[in-house]
């Protein structure tokens, strides 16, 4: 490629993904966190009684728990002031009830998504975008055939307003709830926005599902809640993805991902994420697998300063089966500390846990995970597989997995890989012609295949493009 | 949160056994510093998940069952050609200085509570000295532990050039305690010390009566092309928490863990091999296979850390755990931490069961079906019984393997 092209190919990439609004917003709560801010947001979104009460004792489930530091080898967290983070902000358009249109959203919002090239996307065959600006989904896109099967898609503010029963039922309690860790209770407290996904009996959607989040302001945190409600012999798949602008101020991401993947139903759940190099990336995501369930994570992890993101299924049917299928990206000042949990509390189980990350310019991927199989899950199997890639002296590398495994009639397998680029991978390839940084951009681009290959190609040319963009100039 | 200093042990005790010990003044204080730490320090690290402690130390009541008074032992050594081979009491008068230089400088005294109350308590133990150049194999060490408690520490020194081949048997005499208390504690502190280009390979047979419990770390540096070996099986006691480790501080070491475990009935074994990689051009090569059976727990941790100036390492590990009944449990967690990016290093664990189809293979050729699963058992060792160079250690094991079987 010759150096023109690569110049090109740098100021798109750059330009399309770092870059800065200027923020207006109609209602900014109080800094810190206190029982009046939490009343102010859930006054603010009309939400009903039960809500309010669920946030109040999230709230306190908060304050009565400790920061986790007694992980071995976690990021570091003291720099987090919770109290410094604005937990919501609306943007200032009326989207209350989101609109319907794309030529209906404000000039500045389309800006912010062209740059993002979530118009090509929207032309590539996506079937409905619900797009997070800020704390909010401003812009939703349904299909009608969808509406008529009785396919749900909309904002989680409205669903609770909406499908008031459903969302009562499922939202933080058997799957996530408050006091799993610090920062789901603290996400139980002040959530805001995020996608309600319902399928009902017996429905494919056989259109992935998205929704783009975007963090445009500084120092506030983004604490959507994402639910999906898969139901009997159903099918679909939800993708959400991220690129934040690089900001000073710290910025909290604490999201939530909550999946009921009912009997012989199939979810899967893809995101790519891109925070920006500042913020920490503290989710909790779980899925409930019944009886035959199918769940699968798909996920890229780039970005952040440090993230902290274990997606976990519950495999609580007979025969109900998960696969993970992860990538992580560290580079400086980054530290990715990230990785699956699966429990095996049924018989004929089963789980994949592939694993893939690349550290570089000092920074520090960790996998950790945890394989669970109960007492009485006989035929279960479980397999993971973790590949580390490293660029230099600088960078750290680790593998940290915990199996825990209660019955005998099981088949248990884990494996993990460390090493840097083959010398004489890089030396083919250029004695065929290719210079250094292009033969190791190919061989990454190799390394991460089985991820991309998992996604739709608007998302597996956008995460090729961050990786690249990762690489680009520290490479050699 | 640190742990309760037994009330029966206070500086008087540390003083009587030193006393009568005949101890040179250093050691005293030695004893007496680590003693003081007691207070500071907490009990190894273990393995924690979201519920779930995956060795409960804190239920030791030490003061109920360790007399420090009382500890006696029946120690056989077997010394070889141009080695020393010697009880504590006896190196210390042939040898002090060596001793007070090489005592604790592998193993500190003050590395958890366990270790400390080893450093203040031991009684028994041998140091073997391989002076430079010289190939001492077949040394053994037998010991018989005949009391409710006994603390054990053992210092191997190989000069440069040195080889040693050192065979360690620990079980229970036939004299059982006098109060005749069901709880019983064993701990066996090792510590090799390597010069350049030395070779010491360690085998260590563990056969206690299934009411004691047992703590070992058994941990050795490695110079500069110096290869350290251990080999660790562990069949008796009730509660064993065994740690192996090798610092590879010099370039171009190398070192291996073979680990062997077979636990029946409520056994609970804790197992852990860590190797650190400072030097260049080292290598490791953790190997670990077990068998429960009945309810018998098993919990294993295998750390791999690769320093930030270790170039060019090499550093493989596997662990594999065969379960017999349905009521046992096997926990692992092998974990890699690599600072140096030109590093090849793999984990694997795996648990499972006797393969199905092997059974089936062997039971179609007429062979009854427990006589199949016990030689598929005999073969699953095969891969550990390899690395045994002494074959005493070698046939040791399978023999104990063929006798739980039946």
């Amino acid at each position: 490629m010759s150096s023109d092209q690569d110049h090109l190919k740098q100021t798109d990439t750059e330009d399309r993904f770092d870059f800065k609004k200027e923020e207006k917003s109609a209602f900014r709560s109080e800094k810190g966190l206190n029982e009046e801010t939490i009343r102010a947001i859930s006054e603010d979104k009309d939400e009903p009684e039960w809500m309010l009460e669920r946030r109040l004792r999230a709230l306190e489930q908060y304050h009565a728990m400790p920061m986790p530091t007694d992980w071995p080898g976690q990021p570091d967290l003291s720099e987090i002031d919770v109290d410094e983070i604005v937990p919501y902000i609306r943007p200032d358009v009326d989207t209350r009830g989101g609109v319907d249109d794309w030529t209906e959203l404000p000039d500045e919002i389309k800006d912010t998504f062209d740059k993002l090239g979530i118009p090509e996307a929207e032309k590539n065959a996506l079937s409905g975008v619900g797009a997070q600006y800020e704390s909010e989904v401003v812009y939703q896109n349904m299909q009608e055939r969808w509406e008529e099967k009785g396919v749900v898609f909309c904002n989680m503010d409205e669903a609770v307003r909406e499908h008031e029963e459903l969302v009562r039922e499922h939202f933080m309690t058997t799957c996530v709830p408050p006091s799993d860790n610090k920062f789901a209770a603290l996400h139980g407290a002040v959530w805001s926005g995020g996608s309600f996904v319902y399928v009902p009996e017996d429905t494919t959607v056989d259109m992935p599902v998205q929704a783009y989040f975007r963090m445009n302001s500084e120092g506030m945190g983004q604490f959507e809640h994402t639910l999906i409600i898969a139901e009997e012999n159903s099918e679909v798949h939800y993708i959400e993805g991220c690129s934040a602008p690089k900001y000073s101020a710290f910025n909290l991401h604490s999201g939530g991902v909550e999946v009921f993947v009912g009997e012989d139903a199939h979810v899967q759940y893809s995101t790519v994420q891109n925070w920006s190099k500042n913020t920490y990336n503290l989710n909790t995501k779980r899925a409930l697998a019944e009886k035959g369930g199918r769940m699968e994570w798909i996920s890229g992890s780039m970005g952040s300063k440090a993230t902290m993101l274990y997606p976990s299924t519950i495999l609580k049917g007979r025969g109900a089966s998960d696969n993970h299928i992860t990538i992580a990206f560290a580079g400086e000042g980054q530290n990715i500390d990230t990785g699956a949990k699966v429990y095996h509390n049924a018989p004929n189980t089963k789980s994949t846990i592939e694993s893939k990350s690349i550290s570089k310019d000092g920074g520090r991927t960790n996998y950790r995970g945890l394989v669970h199989i109960a007492d009485g899950a006989e035929d279960s199997s479980t397999a993971v597989e973790c590949d580390a890639l490293m660029f230099d002296n600088e960078s750290t590398s680790d593998t940290m997995p915990y199996m825990e495994i209660n019955e005998s009639k099981v088949d248990v397998a884990h494996e993990a890989t460390v090493g840097k680029i083959g010398d004489e991978d890089v030396f083919y390839l250029q004695s065929r012609g290719l210079d250094d940084d292009d033969a190791k951009q190919m061989i990454v681009s190799g390394f991460i295949e089985p991820i991309t290959e998992e996604l739709p190609i608007e998302y597996a040319v956008e995460l090729n493009r961050l990786v690249e963009l990762e690489m680009e100039g520290s490479l050699g | 949160m640190s742990t309760q200093v037994p009330l029966s042990i206070s500086e008087d005790t540390i003083h009587t056994i030193s006393e009568e010990r005949g101890e040179p003044e250093w050691l005293l204080e030695r004893r007496l510093e680590a003693f003081r730490a007691l207070e500071e320090l907490d009990l190894p690290d273990v393995i924690q998940t979201p519920g779930r402690r995956w060795t409960n130390l804190e239920d030791l009541a030490f003061e109920e069952f360790v007399d420090p008074l009382d500890q006696r032992d029946e120690t056989e050594r077997v010394t070889a050609e141009g080695a020393e081979v010697l009880p504590f009491t006896d190196a210390l008068d042939e040898h002090e200085e060596l001793v007070r230089e090489r005592f604790g400088s592998v193993v500190d005294p003050e590395t958890n509570y366990l270790t400390a109350l080893s450093a203040a308590l031991f009684t028994t133990g041998t140091v073997i000295h391989v002076p430079d150049g010289v190939d001492a194999e077949d040394v053994k060490i037998r010991a018989e532990m005949n009391s409710g408690s006994l603390f054990s520490h053992t210092l191997v020194v190989a000069g440069s050039n040195a080889s040693a081949t050192i065979l360690e048997r620990v079980s229970n005499g036939e004299d059982t305690p006098a109060d005749g208390d069901d709880r019983r504690y064993f701990s066996n502190v090792v510590e090799v010390a390597t010069d350049e280009n030395s070779y010491v390979q360690y085998g260590s047979l563990q056969n206690l009566d299934e009411d004691v419990y047992t703590y070992s770390l058994k941990r050795g540096d490695a110079a500069r092309y110096a290869t350290i070996s251990w080999i660790e099986g562990n069949l008796g006691s009730r509660l064993t928490r065994s740690d192996i480790e090798t610092e590879l501080d010099g370039d171009s070491s190398e070192t291996k863990i073979v680990g062997a475990f077979f636990g029946h009935d409520d056994q609970h074994f804790d197992v852990n091999a860590r190797v650190w990689h400072n030097g260049e051009h080292t290598t490791a090569d953790l190997v670990t296979r077990g068998v429960l059976d009945d309810e018998a727990r098993s919990v294993y941790e295998g750390v791999q850390d690769v320093g930030r100036e270790a170039w060019d390492t090499s550093s493989y590990q596997r662990e594999n755990t065969l379960m017999l009944s349905d009521e046992s449990e096997a926990d692992a967690s092998p974990k890699l931490i690599i600072h140096n990016h030109d590093t090849e290093a793999s984990h694997s664990a795996t648990v499972g069961q006797v393969d199905r189809e092997d059974l089936f293979y062997m039971t179609s050729r007429s062979i009854p079906p427990r006589t199949a699963r016990n030689m598929l058992v005999e073969g699953f060792f095969v891969p550990v019984l390899e690395e045994v160079e002494v074959d005493e250690l070698r046939d040791d094991i399978q023999e104990l393997i063929a006798q739980r079987l039946d």
